[in-house]
């Protein structure tokens, strides 16, 4: 029991230490021997796919993995802090949220990587500008492409049709691109266009160009021409993907991806979203959050199981996230306010599981009652822009960012 | 000198097309009126299309007479035109025990073990015998009820975007709803829902103060932004951080402190059922300091506080010139439409008559440049295809849930995202494939506030019901390892089963939610095209294009278009073929509505 002992940092670098790893950020890693390193293993395997599930709302970290070992987290939290007979416990310190035994399962096997305190400088409270700043990987500089769009630019030159896509109701601005055209669908079902026979020829025409088109016409056609390309690919893959998995009562949109894996697409980049703001527990959270992180929890641990059932699991990474945490305190209204650091989650057979990063204070808050970031988050992007996928982070993110050592 | 002269070449060219002949190049971010000579029946049709859901040929010859000052007014002030409003007709769905309806399932069985009752159904006594299983069935029964009565909600709103003589009070109407955006999802009380629709509706042109306390003391969204919490000594932030950053001033104009302090000054504001309060004990009438000003505000304080900021205007004006113009607009234009805006009072009707009328409205680069809404794309297409009555079939709600805009359900606070955000691959996809099913309506439909046609549970469990299985039994899924730990802990709960609650909440809403009529659309094309005195295929792609595309179609379109029609005429002479014109017609208009020009608006 270290409930006496909340010396922050401490333990994670324990815990790191336990599970058998060197090289996190406060450690020292190099940039350029990890650079050398990736480029040497990776050898830019084509089949290598980085899927992102994004937790909408801001997902109240400290009550998903819960520091049990640090008793300011249940001064801060004497109604909503969980306590630790309830948790799923990891390690002398963490413990995950009562129903995510999904992820509990991950971390013992090995196969989660759990980065601390990720942020940045000056963070927003905002929804819809921070998650804004996480899809550009660019806070506060009004960039009009997402980091997955430029990712897919940087490493597909040559325009891959299919390369990057994102299942959801509107496209999200993290896979938007200069180049690259993503595609974007929500009901594998509906995307097909109706059309009788006779139709065919003129619904399957290209369209029509002429000069004067306006620059909206002109990004329809480009649009419709992608909706072309796609469409029959992936409800084919849909139709006939079968699984005995079970993924729980909310499977998002991963049984989609993992149908999409299986019919074996072009597809890199997959971008999917616990959607609706859906984390965003301003009042009476304890029951909702709880059954929010089950869900997600069941669907991630349902598609990990997935991949090994179609033989991909060595080709897949998935990193979940949210735009930000919670405040530290809870609210009067047994919920919690919008926040700034959090959890991020690497999981997969490839990434080497653990604790990363360095747990930020429960006890030095910002004036807002907020955790003060340890990790800047671009620092994951670089990982898995690296380490993963072999690709020159700096290009992407455009400003370089040490990478944690979680491959290879 | 060679860009120039494509920039010239293009610039003629664009004035080939009739849809550009009547923009004047030099209209860009021009406030002033147009002349009275430069109206046209292409303005008219232009100022129908962004004020309104488009306009019929009759709709556009009459304002065309009118000229753009009388034309505009008449939209703008709509109190002045007659009109037809049909209130909407309730199911009876509701009664008293359930209100204030609890925060969640678990709340209400807890409440249920702990009172004896919930939600004005008693536990039985203790036995074997899932005591608490009728709590839990109403629980459900009335999530569903306010689901199934916010989608008729939807269809009577829709029939009246369709048949309004005053059709910006509708299209404004619907701005709002996505400024102010409070989703049904989270409220599940259809009856705030229509409150709040009737207010955007009442002072949608008025005074912006005015329609920014009604939002602030709607039921609706004080259930959405969690006002019953924000109490004195415990104030809750989510209502005062939406109403600035998404209601008056955007992201960036204040602080956090600003928002602990304005949420002190909401505290005690509440409404109970559909009565707004305020609770004075608590209240805290303790002084704040927000943006500058000192004092024991409350509400009304910081409302007047946010709207004296010049952010305010620009950020109001911004949002009205981007839904009624253009995606794009310039700091200058929006510095002036704002401060504008603040000097006449927040008046919203002077603000839009200003834009309306404005040269800048008419200009080239804002005529059909603007991607239409799918709730502005679904009603303009029956508009123009005659229709009087929003068609049963398809269903209204899963067109425009599957086009990305479902009515009453906003995807977050932020609205719906308007611009390019509307189209995707599969959105693309959804919207010809509207058109097929507008055109072919499908003879499969099964009707989706009849049969739980998404839930294929409870359509297995209510078999396995009627088989004799035990409720147990039923609630397990055939054909997965049931590992996940959200099913496994489904119906843990022996004093209640979820899965049995929730077919049974589906059954007792059938019984009281009255349904959707479900006619197709009865397309008359055949009479459309004629009585535009069409005679050839050629004529009447015309006729179909003018009708109901806006933007410019390139003449290789149209040809392929008109070469597709007579094909299927079997000749070129629409005499010849009228007695089976109808079918041709409706493939052609199906072709023609899956154009990417037919997106724009």
């Amino acid at each position: 029991m270290n409930k006496s002992n909340p010396v922050d940092g401490l333990l994670s670098r324990r815990s790191a230490l336990k599970a058998g790893l060197i090289g996190t950020g406060w450690l020292g890693g190099v940039p350029g021997v990890l650079q050398q390193a990736c480029a040497a293993t990776s050898a830019r395997d084509d089949k290598r796919i980085l899927v992102v599930l994004e937790l909408s709302g801001g997902n109240d970290g400290l009550n998903t993995l819960v520091p049990y070992g640090d008793d300011a987290y249940y001064r801060h939290r004497p109604k909503l802090g969980i306590r630790r007979q309830q948790l799923r416990v990891i390690d002398d310190h963490h413990g995950f949220s009562p129903g995510m035994a999904g992820f509990e399962r991950l971390y013992k096997d090995g196969r989660m990587a759990v980065v601390h305190g990720c942020g940045y400088t000056q963070p927003s409270f905002s929804h819809f500008t921070s998650a804004a700043y996480w899809h550009t990987a660019m806070p506060n500089s009004g960039e009009e492409y997402g980091w997955i769009g430029r990712l897919a630019d940087v490493i597909d030159p040559k325009l891959t049709p299919n390369f990057v896509v994102n299942i959801d109701e509107t496209q999200t601005l993290a896979v938007r691109a200069r180049n690259h055209l993503p595609v974007s669908f929500d009901d594998p079902n509906r995307f097909v266009r109706k059309g009788l026979y006779e139709e065919r020829a003129v619904l399957d025409a290209a369209p029509v160009v002429q000069p004067q088109d306006s620059a909206s016409l002109r990004f329809m056609r480009d649009v419709a021409v992608s909706a072309r390309e796609s469409s029959q690919i992936v409800r084919e893959a849909c139709a006939r993907y079968k699984t005995p998995i079970d993924y729980g009562i909310s499977p998002l949109d991963l049984p989609k991806i993992a149908a999409l894996i299986a019919a074996d697409l072009p597809t890199r980049l997959y971008y999917c979203a616990y959607r609706r703001n859906a984390f965003d527990t301003h009042v009476q959270q304890a029951e909702l959050h709880q059954r929010l992180l089950t869900y997600a929890s069941d669907a991630v641990s349902a598609f990990m199981r997935d991949l090994e059932r179609i033989g991909r699991s060595k080709d897949v990474t998935l990193l979940v996230f949210s735009e930000f945490g919670r405040r530290v305190p809870e609210n009067t209204s047994l919920g919690t306010d919008h926040g700034t650091a959090n959890h991020m989650y690497v999981i997969g057979q490839p990434v080497r599981g653990g604790h990363y990063g360095t747990l930020p204070s429960l006890t030095k808050l910002d004036e807002g009652d907020n955790l003060i970031h340890t990790t800047d988050f671009r620092r994951v992007y670089a990982t898995l822009i690296e380490g993963w996928l072999g690709a020159d982070a700096q290009q992407v993110l455009r400003g370089r960012y040490e990478g944690f050592p979680m491959f290879g | 000198m060679r860009p120039l002269l494509l920039a010239c070449l293009c610039w003629m060219l664009s004035f080939a097309s009739p849809a550009f002949a009547m923009s004047p190049p030099d209209g860009l971010n021009d406030l002033r009126p147009i002349d009275e000579s430069q109206w046209t029946s292409a303005s008219a049709a232009h100022l129908l299309q962004r004020a309104g859901f488009g306009g019929r040929p009759d709709e556009i010859a009459a304002l065309t007479r009118l000229g753009p000052r009388e034309a505009v007014r008449r939209l703008v002030r709509w109190q002045s035109v007659p009109d037809n409003f049909v209130p909407f007709d309730e199911s009876d769905l509701h009664d008293p025990g359930l209100e204030p309806f609890p925060a969640s399932r678990p709340a209400t069985t807890d409440a249920a073990k702990r009172d004896g009752q919930a939600i004005g159904v008693a536990a039985k006594p203790a036995g074997n015998n899932r005591r608490l299983q009728p709590v839990t069935n109403k629980f459900f029964y009335w999530l569903r009820a306010s689901r199934l009565e916010t989608h008729r909600l939807s269809y009577w709103w829709a029939q009246r975007m369709l048949v309004t003589p005053r059709p910006l009070q509708e299209k404004l109407a619907l701005f709002w709803h996505g400024h102010f955006a409070t989703s049904e999802e989270k409220v599940r009380d259809y009856r705030k829902m229509l409150r709040q629709n009737m207010l955007f509706r009442e002072k949608g042109n008025g005074s912006f103060r005015e329609l920014m306390i009604g939002v602030a003391q709607d039921p609706a969204m004080l259930s959405f932004l969690d006002a019953g919490v924000n109490v004195k000594g415990a104030p809750n932030e989510n209502f005062a951080r939406e109403i600035m950053e998404m209601f008056t001033l955007g992201v960036g104009q204040y602080s956090e402190h600003d928002i602990r302090e304005a949420a002190r000054a909401f505290t005690g504001w509440n409404a109970k059922d559909l009565t707004f309060t305020i609770d004075a004990a608590r209240h805290d009438d303790g002084i704040k300091r927000l943006l500058g000003r000192e004092g024991p505000l409350d509400g009304i304080d910081v409302i007047d506080t946010l709207l004296a900021q010049p952010a305010a205007g620009e950020f109001i004006a911004g949002k009205l010139y981007m839904y009624f113009v253009r995606q794009e607009v310039s700091p200058a234009l929006r510095t002036e439409l704002g401060s504008r805006l603040r000097a006449s009072g927040y008046d919203i009707a002077d603000l839009l008559e200003t834009i309306f009328m404005s040269r800048d409205f008419y200009s080239q680069a804002t005529v059909a440049s603007r991607v239409r809404s799918p709730v502005e794309l679904v009603v303009a297409t029956y508009r123009q295809a005659g229709l009087t009555q929003v068609p049963g079939v398809p269903d209204f709600n899963e067109v425009t849930d599957s086009l990305g805009q479902k009515l009453f359900y906003p995807p977050t606070v932020a609205g719906w995202a308007q611009g390019r955000s509307w189209i995707t691959p599969g959105l693309l996809i959804a919207r010809s494939n509207f058109a097929y099913d507008l055109v072919f309506p499908d003879i499969n439909f099964i009707p989706p506030d009849r049969y739980p046609s998404a839930d294929f549970k409870i359509r297995d469990f209510s078999d396995k019901l009627a088989l004799g299985f035990d409720v147990t039994t039923a609630s397990k899924l055939e054909g997965t390892d049931m590992s996940s730990m959200s099913n496994q802990m489904a119906d843990r709960d022996e004093e209640f089963n979820t899965r049995l609650a929730s077919f049974r909440g589906w059954q007792m809403a059938l019984e009281r939610v009255k349904p959707i009529p479900r006619a197709p659309a009865r397309l008359e094309l055949t009479r459309l095209v004629l009585g535009d005195g069409c005679r050839t295929a050629g004529d009447a792609v015309d006729a179909l294009l003018r009708r109901f595309v806006s933007a410019p179609v390139a003449p290789a379109t149209r040809a392929r278009l008109t070469e597709f029609l007579q094909q299927e005429l079997g000749t070129p002479d629409l005499a010849a073929a009228r007695s089976y014109l109808d079918e041709p017609l409706r493939q052609t208009l199906h072709l023609i509505l899956s154009l990417p020009e037919y997106q724009l608006g």
